[in-house]
């Protein structure tokens, strides 16, 4: 027992499997957790769908009703009227989910706007809209 | 000889972590390849199957409540989820479920909708995201 407590032959190729062996492990979970987290960035970019529809024109506001229609939800990050950034309320629709995009305009009446909506992900629609006289 | 070969491949373990790293990094891009392949075949799908549909608004009309008279003429089975009715000084949107098979025509009547007087609009939205329009007086 004592002599084979004392024999330290053979300790530094077990210490370096073993250090090889954690290397190799880290380095693959690093390699599938970079695969997962490129992939997953592509199928939500690629899974994007939305349309507008109806739009209607109020007292210094134009309401944009948004249905999902991808297979990933959507968060509006953006709205441009006439290619000029405007504020709007915050809107995340998951996937099927519907509802009102509200965007703070002073428009005028019998003209053409063209509003453009981007999401986070960099999805965009656009489109020409006119408003009543 | 042959035998001699085989014995001295067996032994030489020179260049075998060049092959591992070689085949781990192919699983790797086939895992990644195919993913992109497989989401890109789904959404391309579902851009056809919405180019491929079409539904219409044959008429509308006023009674104990409104009628609507939907055509699937496309190729798909339809389900409308959305039906707005707007004139020049109201829209309303009300959530429906309608499912129409291709080539049929579909009566849908709701006692909560009443048509407005003058000229309207009638839109029909479908699941997939098309919109029927029907301008009526």
């Amino acid at each position: 027992m004592r002599k084979i407590a004392r024999n330290r032959k053979g300790i530094t190729p077990v210490l370096s499997s073993l250090l090889m062996t954690v290397i190799a492990v880290a380095g693959m979970s690093l390699a599938i957790t970079a695969t997962y987290v490129i992939t997953d960035g592509l199928h939500d970019n690629m899974g994007e769908r939305l349309i507008v529809e109806d739009v209607s024109f109020t007292s210094d506001q134009i309401s944009l009703y948004l249905r999902n229609v991808g297979k990933v939800s959507v968060n509006i990050d953006a709205v441009y009227v006439n290619r000029t950034s405007q504020s709007f309320n915050a809107l995340e629709l998951e996937q099927g989910k519907h509802g009102y995009l509200n965007v703070t305009y002073g428009w005028s009446a019998d003209s053409t706007y063209e509003i453009k909506v981007v999401t986070r992900r960099g999805t965009n629609i656009v489109d020409y809209y006119m408003s009543p006289s | 000889m042959w035998i001699i070969t085989c014995r001295r491949l067996k032994k030489d373990r020179r260049g075998i972590s060049n092959i591992i790293v070689v085949a781990l990094s192919l699983v790797i891009i086939l895992a990644i390849v195919s993913n992109i392949v497989l989401w890109n075949y789904e959404m391309n799908q579902v851009d056809w199957e919405k180019m491929r549909e079409s539904v219409v608004i044959r008429d509308v009309e006023r009674g104990s409540g409104s009628q609507f008279t939907f055509e699937n003429d496309g190729g798909l089975t339809v389900h409308l989820v959305s039906l707005w009715i707007i004139n020049s000084t109201d829209r309303q949107r009300y959530d429906i479920s309608v499912i129409i098979n291709s080539a049929e025509t579909k009566n849908y009547i709701r006692g909560d909708i009443s048509l407005p007087e003058g000229n309207y609009t009638v839109k029909a939205v479908t699941e997939r995201g098309n919109i029927a329009v029907y301008f009526g007086s």
